[in-house]
């Protein structure tokens, strides 16, 4: 009876320190908050800090981009917030944005968060609904964000200079 | 070999070597799974063990055992297998002419101990030196030919090594936990190893259709 006992513990035990082991080779965290961010978020435990979200979007708004993101790598820090992630790829998207041109490495960080966000989101939806936001919805910024990184040759017409900024 | 031991000791170690041996520490952390030659050298491995008589995997799934009992062996012995492709593809080298050489190296040895038919000593024996020599030159004399952080006539004679080899030989670098973390890992191995059932004094290995 006892050796039953100690197998099956055994057996439920390996079981999930082997998925463990096995979801961190498939999620490839990149750090320990991202580790315990995960966990807590499988757990259905896991709380984005409201306070460093609203400082980040209060950065976003002022134009101050890399301080928003500072803020919102605090409010979410193991990425797995759906609308902050989307925040994260339209402060790089407006950092990166340029009349003349885009700066790429910007563009595609931003194309690697919104990527991010639309994975984390119910059904890959994400709507943020902002009346003085022009870009509401993930599909929108990344398709954005793409168009910044495609080479063709609407990038030689003149009249981009006229373009805005979304 | 008890149960405890058999469905909680062993797996537990197994799986700590397999996440640790895939532990590659800095900034991003990165977890590479085994490469398909490690995967190759874990079955010889295995074999090896085998062979040697040190592992006896007729002690962990039998037709006499439990359900219960034989469900712990076959993960003990899953568990031996993806620990024993973690370990090689830890002491193997990232990139470049080195990891050709390890991987070469490593195979030639499983052959080599498999074709000598060492008994359970000697094979544990063997890993040890096997695993202990390559864990030295992957992360100690690669590490000091590799090692960006040195000084002025550290870095003219790499750079003349790296002009000698095409750059062939020198590997990224390496977090400075890297080689504890694999020391830890490779004796947490070898101790599981050495914990594994055993073929007993006098036993046969009974292959089917043969008595």
């Amino acid at each position: 009876m006892r050796e039953g006992v100690v197998r099956s513990a055994g057996l439920t035990l390996t079981i999930v320190y082997a998925a463990l082991i096995g979801w961190l080779f498939a999620r490839q965290p990149a750090t320990l908050a991202e580790v315990t961010g995960g966990l807590s978020s499988a757990l259905g435990v896991y709380r984005v800090d409201e306070q460093a979200f609203a400082d980040g979007v209060r950065y976003f708004r002022n134009e101050q981009f890399v301080e928003a993101r500072a803020a919102f790598d605090r409010a979410d820090p193991a990425r797995r917030d759906a609308v902050t992630q989307f925040y994260v790829a339209y402060s790089f998207y407006r950092q990166g944005w340029g009349r003349l041109y885009s700066d790429d490495a910007l563009f595609k960080a931003g194309l690697e968060a919104i990527d991010r966000a639309i994975a984390l989101a119910p059904d890959g939806r994400v709507v943020v609904e902002q009346p003085d936001q022009k870009i509401r919805t993930a599909d929108e910024l990344r398709a954005e964000l793409e168009m910044g990184l495609r080479r063709d040759a609407s990038d030689f017409n003149p009249l981009r200079v006229f373009r805005e900024r979304r | 070999m008890t149960a405890v031991r058999e469905a909680i000791v062993l797996p537990s170690l197994f799986l700590t070597v397999i996440l640790a041996g895939g532990l590659r520490p800095g900034a991003p952390l990165v977890l590479p799974p085994p490469s398909l030659l490690a995967l190759i050298l874990a079955a010889l491995l295995v074999g090896a063990l085998v062979q040697s008589g040190a592992f006896d995997p007729a002690r962990l799934i039998h037709g006499r055992r439990t359900l219960l009992a034989n469900a712990n062996g076959s993960v003990l012995l899953a568990s031996v297998f993806v620990a024993g492709a973690q370990v090689f593809s830890l002491l193997t080298p990232d990139s470049g002419a080195p990891r050709i050489v390890f991987g070469v190296y490593f195979l030639l040895l499983m052959l080599n101990t498999i074709a000598a038919g060492p008994d359970r000593v000697r094979m544990l024996r063997s890993l040890g030196v096997t695993f202990g020599a390559a864990l030295i030159l992957k992360f100690i004399v690669l590490d000091a030919l590799s090692d960006p952080a040195g000084g002025r006539l550290a870095r003219v004679l790499q750079l003349l090594f790296e002009g000698a080899t095409l750059g062939a030989v020198t590997q990224g670098a390496q977090h400075p936990s890297a080689g504890y973390l694999a020391l830890v890992t490779l004796a947490l191995f070898l101790a599981a190893i050495w914990m594994l059932p055993a073929r007993e004094r006098g036993g046969a290995l009974v292959v089917a259709g043969r008595s």
